[in-house]
Formats: C-alpha cells, sequence, structure tokens
C-alpha cells in the first residue's frame, strides 16, 4: 500500500464520520426547539444548553465524580479481565475443570447485578470493593468466552506443525495460542471495557458518597434533571474513552495485516 | 492403520517398502487412499493400529522427538503475526537457539533460503501480504531451515496454478541438490512425481496398498524439458493406466491429466 493510498484513506474515513456528526447535531438542535417551544418543563426534560450549562459550571465537581468511578470501573475491569484470562487458559486445556466451572460461570453471568449490587454494599459499606467487585463481575464472562474461543482458534495443522518441531507446551502456548487469541481477546475486552463503567455506576447507585453513580441518585431525588443529563454526559463520555483507549492498545499489539475480527 | 469411530475407516493396509538415505520418493494415489495418514505415521504425530516404521533406526516418535522431519502441508501454516523471515526463523526459535551467534548465524542462514525459494527482498512482508505461491515457498524454506533429515511433504504444491507449480519444482530440486535428505513427496499429479523424484510409489484406493513402485531412470540435474521425452511418457502412461483401472472401478479418479 502506497503513502497516498493510506492518505486518501484517512480523509475518507474522516467523510464517514460527517454524517454522524450532522446528524447528532441536528438532533441537540431538534431537542432544544423542541422544548422551547413546546415549553417542557426543566424538571422533566431541560434544555441542551441548560445542559450546557451545568457541565460548565459544574464541570470540574462533575469531572472528579467521574475521576472516581474510572477508578472503580478500571480497577474492576483489570481484575476481571486478569481472572477471565487465567481462567480461559485453564479451560483451554484441562477440559474437566472447564465441565465443571462453566456452568458456574453462566450463573454468575445470569444473576442480574443490580441484585448483588446491595448485598456487596451491605458486606463492603460504602467503600470502592462493591464496586470494583461489581465491575469485574460484569467484565468476567465475555472476557472468558472470546478468549477460549480465541485461544481454540488454531488449525489443527499449525498444531502439527509444532509437533514435528518437538515444540513443549509452554511454546506452543506463547508462540501459537496466544498470538492466535489476541484478536479475540481484544474483542472481549472491548466489551468489557464498556460495561465496566456500567457496573461501577450502578454498584454506586446502592450506595456511595462519590462518583457518577451517586451524583445520578442525588440529582434525581432533588428532581435535578439538568444534573442527572449532565451525569450522564460525562458517564458516557468516560466509557468511549476507555473503550476507544482499548481500542487503540489493540492496534499496537495486534498490529499483523487481517488480524482485527471487526474488520473482517 | 485403521481409523476407529462410528463406522472405522480401514485407510491403510499392507504398505511396505524401504527408502534409502538421500532418495527423493514421490506417492500417489486417488484421493482418500491414506496418503497423508501415512505421512502423519511416518511423521509421528499418527500411531499405526498395525504394524511399523522405522526412521534411521528410530521409531517415528523418537525421531519427530530428535527434530528429524520436516514437514510441508497443503496449505502453509504460516503464522499470520510474524513476517515472512520471522516464519522462517519459527523453528530455531522453537529449538531454542539462544546465544547472539546462533541467532545471527540461522538469520543468514534463513535469509539464503529465501533466497534460494525465489523470495528474496520480502523477508519483512506479512503471510498475508504474499500470494499463495509465495507463502509455499515460505512454507518450504521453514521446513528446510533446522537441518532435518527427512522431508515430508504433503502435497505442497497442490493448490498452486500449473506454472507455479513448475517454477517451485525446479527450485525444489535445485535445493534438494543442495541438502540431499530423503523426500517423502505426496502428490496428485502423476508429471510431478515422475519429474521430481528417484522412485514413484503408486497406492491403491482405499484402503491403500502400494500397487508398484516404479523406478524414474532419469539423472540429475534434471530441468523441464525432460517431461517430453518419449520414455517419461511411456511411464506416465504405464502408472495412469494402472491408476486409472483401479481408481475408475472405485468411481474416484483423481490423477489430472497431463
Ligand atoms: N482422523 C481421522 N479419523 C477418521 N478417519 C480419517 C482420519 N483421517 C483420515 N481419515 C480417513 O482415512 C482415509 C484416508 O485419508 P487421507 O490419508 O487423508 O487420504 P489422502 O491423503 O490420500 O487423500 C480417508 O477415507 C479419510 O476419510
Ligand atoms: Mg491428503
Amino acid at each position: 500500500m502506497t503513502g497516498a493510498g493510506a492518505g486518501t484513506r484517512r480523509r475518507s474515513k474522516w467523510r464517514t464520520y460527517v454524517p454522524a456528526i450532522l446528524l447528532f447535531l441536528a438532533a441537540l438542535g431538534i431537542w432544544e426547539l423542541w422544548v422551547v417551544a413546546r415549553d417542557v418543563p426543566t424538571y422533566l426534560l431541560p434544555r441542551v444548553s441548560e445542559i450546557g450549562i451545568e457541565l460548565g459550571e459544574q464541570g470540574w465537581s462533575l469531572f472528579r465524580h467521574l475521576r472516581w468511578t474510572m477508578l472503580e470501573a478500571v480497577l474492576g475491569f483489570l481484575a476481571g479481565s486478569t481472572a477471565a484470562f487465567l481462567a480461559a487458559v485453564i479451560f483451554v486445556h484441562m477440559r474437566a475443570v472447564e465441565g465443571a466451572l462453566f456452568p458456574w460461570a453462566i450463573v454468575l453471568q445470569t444473576i442480574p447485578i443490580v441484585a448483588i449490587a446491595p448485598l456487596l454494599t451491605i458486606w463492603f459499606g460504602f467503600t470502592l470493593v462493591p464496586k470494583v467487585v461489581i465491575a469485574a463481575i460484569i467484565c468476567f464472562f465475555p472476557v472468558l468466552v472470546n478468549t477460549a474461543r480465541g485461544l481454540r482458534s488454531i488449525s489443527a495443522q499449525a498444531v502439527e506443525l509444532m509437533s514435528v518441531l518437538s515444540a513443549r507446551k509452554t511454546a506452543v502456548f506463547w508462540r501459537l495460542r496466544v498470538p492466535s487469541s489476541l484478536p479475540y481477546v481484544f474483542a472481549g475486552l472491548r466489551i468489557a471495557s464498556t460495561l465496566a463503567v456500567i457496573g461501577a455506576i450502578v454498584a454506586e447507585f446502592t450506595g456511595a458518597d462519590r462518583g457518577i453513580g451517586f451524583v445520578i441518585i442525588q440529582a434525581s431525588y432533588r428532581l435535578d434533571t439538568k444534573r442527572l443529563f449532565a451525569g450522564l454526559v460525562l458517564s458516557s463520555a468516560g466509557g468511549i474513552v476507555f473503550f476507544n483507549l482499548i481500542g487503540l492498545l489493540e492496534r499496537l499489539t495486534v498490529r499483523w495485516p487481517g488480524a482485527r475480527l471487526q474488520e473482517s | 492403520m485403521r481409523f476407529g469411530g462410528h463406522e472405522p475407516i480401514t485407510a491403510l493396509e499392507d504398505v511396505s517398502f524401504d527408502i534409502d538415505d538421500g532418495e527423493f520418493v514421490a506417492i500417489v494415489g486417488p484421493s482418500g487412499c491414506g496418503k497423508s495418514t501415512l505421512l502423519r505415521i511416518i511423521a509421528g504425530l499418527l500411531e499405526p493400529t498395525a504394524g511399523s516404521v522405522t526412521v534411521r533406526g528410530k521409531t517415528p516418535s523418537e525421531a519427530r522427538r530428535d527434530v528429524e522431519f520436516g514437514f510441508v502441508f497443503q496449505s502453509p501454516v504460516l503464522f499470520p503475526w510474524l513476517r515472512v523471515l520471522g516464519n522462517v526463523l519459527l523453528p530455531d526459535r522453537i529449538l531454542g537457539k539462544r546465544n547472539p551467534l546462533a541467532v545471527a548465524d540461522a538469520e543468514r542462514h534463513a535469509r539464503g533460503l529465501l533466497r534460494d525459494v525465489g523470495l528474496e527482498g520480502f523477508e519483512e512482508y506479512y503471510p498475508e501480504q504474499i500470494s499463495g505461491g509465495m507463502q509455499q515457498r515460505v512454507a518450504l524454506a521453514r521446513a528446510l531451515s533446522y537441518g532435518a533429515s527427512t522431508l515430508l511433504m504433503d502435497e505442497p504444491f497442490g493448490a498452486l496454478d500449473e506454472f507455479t507449480r513448475d517454477n517451485l519444482n525446479i527450485q525444489l530440486l535445485e535445493v534438494w541438490q543442495q541438502t540431499r535428505s530423503t523426500v517423502l513427496f505426496v502428490t496428485h499429479s502423476l508429471q510431478e512425481a515422475i519429474f521430481l523424484s528417484d522412485r514413484v510409489v503408486v497406492l491403491s484406493p482405499r484402503p491403500g496398498s502400494v500397487m508398484r513402485i516404479a523406478d524414474v531412470p532419469f539423472g540429475r540435474p534434471r530441468d523441464l524439458t525432460i517431461r517430453y521425452r518419449p520414455d517419461f511418457a511411456a511411464l506416465n502412461g504405464e502408472l495412469r493406466e494402472l491408476l486409472q483401472i483401479d481408481a475408475g472401478a472405485a468411481g474416484d479418479g483423481e490423477v489430472a491429466p497431463p
């Protein structure tokens, strides 16, 4: 591929964003006009400009709440993903363990976190722990399933090749299984990154003295929808940034052509 | 060789032959007669249900543990995350050449092999970025890279077009001329078998058994023009007839026309 080709691709990539941006701006405009025209009370639906002013005035204090939520989300993400990766490695090498434990993973996945969160708050109080645990639980399953799938995504012939080379199990693992799994692992991590933020916020609903979830709950008690929306905007911004950081990490790690799953 | 399962399959029966060190032997036979199975048994990847194989005085799995084999599959089986050079160096990495001298040596050797198979200048490409024929050249260079005494090739050029295949045949012979390893070359092209080998082993339809072991009378080095010689055509015709009679009976002729 030539440099000129890459250049035009970047430009056309920008061009594909243009309709999305225009649509987004148009939607905000319609929202603003509709609220003004119908005279919708602020406590039901604030105007876009009011949310913007709230963000401007309260920006710094809201940002400090966001930082706290993101800390919980990132810690949970790291813990959950690491545990999931290790579990996947064990599952792939020991079928019996997989048979015994996978049902538990499914149970864990099907219990609504909204139900576990209050329990964890009772156990651990208004601390960081319940939030991190909830974020970890919510990250666990997608990373587990994708990683296990990735570690298995090796061809029989590649295994035979390693066998012809008399490769040890550790060599098969590090030189074949792990690289093959990376695109799948990142697919799982990308899902987990957005879920982690949601998990942290849900846990904050059940008992917290700071964080975006705390902001949202407080605002809703006071019918302060401006602040509520400002919280929503920030939490979604946090999720988007996290998601894109994982995407960046993926681009730096998985560099070979044709590797990224989403591109095929 | 019998495979278990719902309906047990006898894939090979009564296959027996000896191969000299440094000999180039081609194996032909209709599809499904057990050619791949035979190579896998020899390579120590499959245990035969009956019979035995000895490779330079060892059992196949002993020989495999001593890394006596190079294996080239029908598909290249390259690692897409490694560049061309990295793929050729993979065996050295796995076999654990750690000291810097050996590493530098291995790399020089790998580059030389890539030149021999016509891939100079492509060392830093990823497999995804080169053609199927080039990928198979990389697979060949990889199999040759660690001095294996026996090269097992399972229809390595079967998926390639005729011209690429001719090219690769010539390059294979050139490289083999230098290494003189023992080669077992499975193919479904009689012409390729005769052109490359010292002997052609013809297998019958499933369960595969040896129908004929034909000596190939041509000296080396060879070039593609020997295919036009009358004795080449005669041998080709003779073996084809042998295969077609039996393949016809099984309703499963795989051997391509010349
Ligand atoms: N692992 C296996 N389990 C069961 N049957 C197999 C297995 N491998 C090969 N076979 C069967 O054995 C026969 C010979 O296969 P193969 O050696 O691949 O033939 P060829 O390479 O000559 O086309 C085929 O009928 C095939 O279906
Ligand atoms: Mg085969």
